[in-house]
């Protein structure tokens, strides 16, 4: 087992180097650069300035080469400085001679990400499980009808425009939820527990908009799996058995049904750290998606670069962590692995 | 088991419900605001915050580093420069009294006003001048405006109050680049690594306002700066939350979360007449905006380089129906890179109007004609088509579609290809391949547009690359750089407006009207604006007591 995952953590290393290196040449692709954006575009500007701040960001050495430079920070886990913002660092904080500390620009985004990506991804499974069961215990009835038009809909709807609903109805009709950002303004002179009461309140709905997105993947994923088992000859013969109904739904069938989660949670991993462009920028939230989308627009390439990384790298981690606790969950797939 | 999915179905019947009325809800019934005492006049008093939203987070507050808008919005609350435009867009001193130039034009001599201090208590003074001017021309500092201040051969500063600069030659746009040049501290800043320093984030300046509080990607508040040099703003802090969602600070404006916001037409001319809520609470304002946008032909081409070419499109495109179309209305029609009502802009000038059959009659001068009766112009076999070029922005793009309704109709072929922006700079607009573009320019507040109209700023990366090229206009240019008295220049700057529009290098589409709207608990604001905008007296703006916001009012 011991030998199985050094063996895998091996082998992540030239994997992620490649990822790192596709990503590096598709990023170069795209036309433009740091000098090249709308705020540049002014008369004001000469092409000298642009052509010195090529170079100073070796923008005008071949991609390759830049990759290489790229590639040799990195090896020291450096994440580099922003071209954009100021020179802020990408990933973590600095401190200057003077003891100012400048924050990195991932690390003030990520915190924020991952608590709405955690609370959201606790809510899918909160709802996503019974729904799943319901819809697979009455299959073709009613109630999985239901089911599964509700989770379509939620779906299907543009989170968008279901968000600026709700924004108007729970903010601007009523006064119950603020309507963006984090925190209202003033909040920190009130005490600690009114400031959490606060960060939720403004939380909810765009917790609840990406909760709604992402439970039909979930809940159709129970219930085919949960179809699956049930058709199995061994829930024949607990029934056979003469075993209660719910020792055989909740013990024998649910807990195979969600061996495939494992899987889908794995893989999801790495879109904790990933958040929605649209609804970060209608909720005012500053998190990853729009970190990631104004670097994106602006080609600052550090932090672009800085954040698939990291992205790549949770991937990798996230499938090896699958496999692991796969293995954990099924003996099948265990006894595979020290073979 | 029977039970449990009917308790679900009640509840999923409910979520259903909750839904349903959530789309149902499109204009749902406002709460009563006590609004009455709103529109009664209060004397003018000190205290209060105002809350405004903006779309993006400045990266620092040096604004020669920064270079977003939002980062300039700031910073000119916190920082003063040498001149700056009055409201009626001529220049006046801030930080200097008054200056003088010398007879040969080559030399400028700022004198400071008495007793300036920075926010910290320290004296401001000329010294600070000459630091900054070092600073911006440096070869380290990763700035795209040191162009302007490169040209000073000699800067010095003789006594405390005096600053003095000598350029090559005479430099007309200097005055303008000395009010869009932030004085900063040289001693805060002296040492430090400009590019990196930590003072970016947290400034110390000498207008009206100083930093109190950044929230990153949340919100920047601004508090009173006691050691003014301009004299105390009426109100305590300025609140700017940062909110990148236009629908979403709409919603915060209804809401009363936020005291102003700028609207877009739809906003303003649809959404606020319908709502007489809104109308009692909040007042809509009407500038004019610092940009036009226009169509702009690579002269380098055929059929381009013909002028008659290029006047029958002028003439076959409605800028009214654009300016009603695309902005509601909220704009204006332009005759001249300058803004209407300003000193520079040419009264005597007006727009090419739509006449359809004048531009059919040009075109066939030109030698277009349907020949082959298909129902498009041509010449020497080859039909009159192309293709124009923008980028994303619906304003742009809408009236692109209103243009090629209206060459369509005289029988000219226009197709439309909108990119994203870098990519629009990079593959199209440094390389030259382009037919006809559908951009903006500013309106310049000083009039030297050398850098867009010259013939010698063409190569890849400047900002001629429609390829213009015309030596009355050439020596126009030169001449309005060499002279520094406003009334001379004027008649330079009325001439070379006139040229161009008869040369037409470019259509002038509109001009579009910036359009805030502002909570009406917050008094003092000129209406209608002057040519400056609603903002240039915003330290005189006060909220009266009892129309302040409580603070934490949303909990």
């Amino acid at each position: 087992m011991l030998k199985y995952l050094i063996n895998r953590l091996f082998w992540m290393v030239p994997l992620l180097v490649g990822i790192s290196l596709i990503s590096f040449l598709i990023m170069h692709l795209a036309p433009g650069d740091i000098t090249a954006t709308e705020a540049s575009f002014n008369p004001k500007t000469s092409e000298e300035s642009r052509q010195k701040l090529r170079e100073l960001y070796n923008l005008d050495k071949p991609v390759i080469v830049q990759y290489g430079l790229w590639l040799k920070r990195m090896s020291t886990l450096n994440f580099g400085h922003s071209f954009a913002s100021h020179q802020s660092p990408v990933f973590w904080q600095e401190t200057d001679k003077e003891g100012n500390v400048t924050k990195g620009m991932i690390q003030e985004a990520l915190p924020i990400t991952l608590l709405i990506n955690v609370l959201s991804l606790i809510l899918i499974i909160g709802l996503a499980l019974p729904l799943g069961v319901i819809s697979a215990l009455t299959q073709n009835k009613l109630p999985d009808r239901s089911i599964t038009i509700f989770v379509f809909i939620g779906f299907a709807i543009p989170s968008f425009w279901l968000a600026l609903m709700l924004m108007y109805w729970t903010g601007v009709s009523h006064n119950w939820l603020p309507i963006s950002g984090l925190h209202t303004l003033g909040a920190e002179k009130l005490s600690a527990f009114a400031q959490l009461l606060d960060t939720l309140k403004h939380l909810t709905l765009p917790i609840l908009i990406s909760g709604l997105t992402g439970l039909a993947g979930i809940s159709l994923f129970v219930r085919n799996g949960m179809l699956d088992v049930l058709h199995q000859d061994y829930i024949t013969t607990a029934r056979a058995k003469g075993l209660p109904e719910n020792t055989v739904v909740y013990k024998h069938a649910l807990r195979n049904a969600l061996l495939p989660l494992i899987t889908i949670f794995g893989l999801s991993i790495p879109g904790l750290i990933g958040g929605s462009v649209i609804a970060e920028s209608i909720f005012a939230i500053p998190g990853m998606g729009k970190l990631f989308y104004d670097a994106v627009l602006m080609r600052d390439f550090p932090v672009i670069m800085g954040i698939l990384t990291i992205g790549s790298a949770l991937t990798l981690i996230g499938n090896l962590l699958a496999d692991l606790a796969y293995a954990w969950a099924d003996p099948r797939v265990r006894k595979g692995v020290s073979q | 088991m029977v039970n449990q999915p009917k308790s679900m179905m009640k509840k999923l019947n409910r979520l259903i419900g909750i839904s349903i009325t959530i789309l149902l809800i499109s204009c749902g019934q406002q709460k009563n605001d006590p609004t009455a005492n709103l529109n009664q006049p209060y004397p003018s008093q000190s205290g209060g915050a105002l809350v405004d939203a903006m779309s993006g987070e400045p990266s620092g507050l040096i604004a020669m580093m920064a270079g977003e808008s939002s980062a300039s919005a700031i910073a000119s609350n916190i920082f003063n420069s040498l001149l700056k435009y009055d409201k009626n867009l001529e220049l006046t001193g801030e930080l200097a009294q008054s200056w003088d130039v010398s007879s040969d034009q080559k030399t400028i001599t700022f004198h400071l006003k008495p007793n300036l201090k920075w926010a910290d208590g320290h004296a401001l003074t000329s010294d600070d001048v000459l630091f900054t001017w070092k600073t911006v021309t440096d070869d380290k500092t990763r700035s795209p405006y040191g162009a302007d201040y490169k040209l000073v051969k000699k800067a010095e500063a003789p006594n405390p109050s005096t600053f003095k600069v000598t350029y090559e030659a005479p430099y007309a746009p200097a005055l303008d680049s000395w009010s869009g040049l932030h004085i900063l501290p040289k001693h805060l800043l002296q040492g430090q690594d400009i590019n990196n320093t930590s003072f970016s984030r947290n400034p110390v300046g000498s207008h009206y306002y100083q930093l109190d509080q950044w929230k990153k990607g949340e919100s920047i508040t601004l508090k009173r700066n006691p050691n003014g040099t301009q004299g105390q703003a009426k109100i305590d802090r300025l609140i700017s939350r940062i909110i990148p969602d236009r629908a979403a600070q709409f919603l915060e404006l209804m809401a009363d979360n936020i005291d102003s916001m700028s609207l877009n037409s739809i906003q303003y001319a649809r959404i606020f007449p319908a709502r007489p809520d809104l109308t009692a609470k909040i007042a809509q304002y009407k500038e004019l905006g610092n940009s036009y946008t226009y169509l702009g032909f690579n002269l380098k081409r055929k059929p381009f380089d013909d002028v008659r070419v290029r006047q029958a499109i002028n003439y076959a495109i409605d800028k009214q129906e654009i300016i009603d179309g695309v902005l509601l209305g909220l704009g204006l029609p332009v005759a001249s890179p300058y803004k209407p009502g300003t000193r520079w802009s040419n009264p005597k000038l007006q727009p090419y109007p739509y006449d359809p059959q004048k531009a059919i009659a040009l075109l066939k001068e030109a030698g277009f004609e349907d020949h082959d009766h298909d129902g498009i112009l041509d010449k020497d076999g080859k039909p009159l088509s192309f293709e124009i070029l923008t980028n994303q922005n619906k304003e742009r793009e809408m009236s692109a579609v209103l243009v090629q309704r209206r060459l369509k109709e005289i029988g000219i072929d226009v197709k439309i290809r909108v990119v994203e922006w870098a990519t629009f700079i990079s593959r199209f607009i440094k390389t030259g391949d382009f037919n006809v573009v559908l951009l903006g320019w500013g309106l310049g507040l000083e009039p030297d547009q050398f850098n867009i109209w010259h013939s010698s700023q063409q190569a890849p990366g400047q900002f001629n690359f429609i390829g213009y090229h015309n030596t009355h206009v050439d020596q126009l240019l030169e001449a309005g750089r060499l002279e520094l008295n406003p009334d001379k220049r004027m008649k330079i700057y009325h001439e070379f407006a006139e040229v161009l529009l008869a040369d037409s290098p470019v259509v002038y589409l509109f001009a579009g009207y910036g359009l805030p709207a502002i909570n009406k608990r917050v008094n003092g604001i000129d209406d209608p604006a002057p040519p400056a905008g609603i903002g240039h007296n915003s330290y005189e703006w006060y909220i009266p007591a009892p129309l302040r916001r409580n603070e934490m009012s949303a909990e």
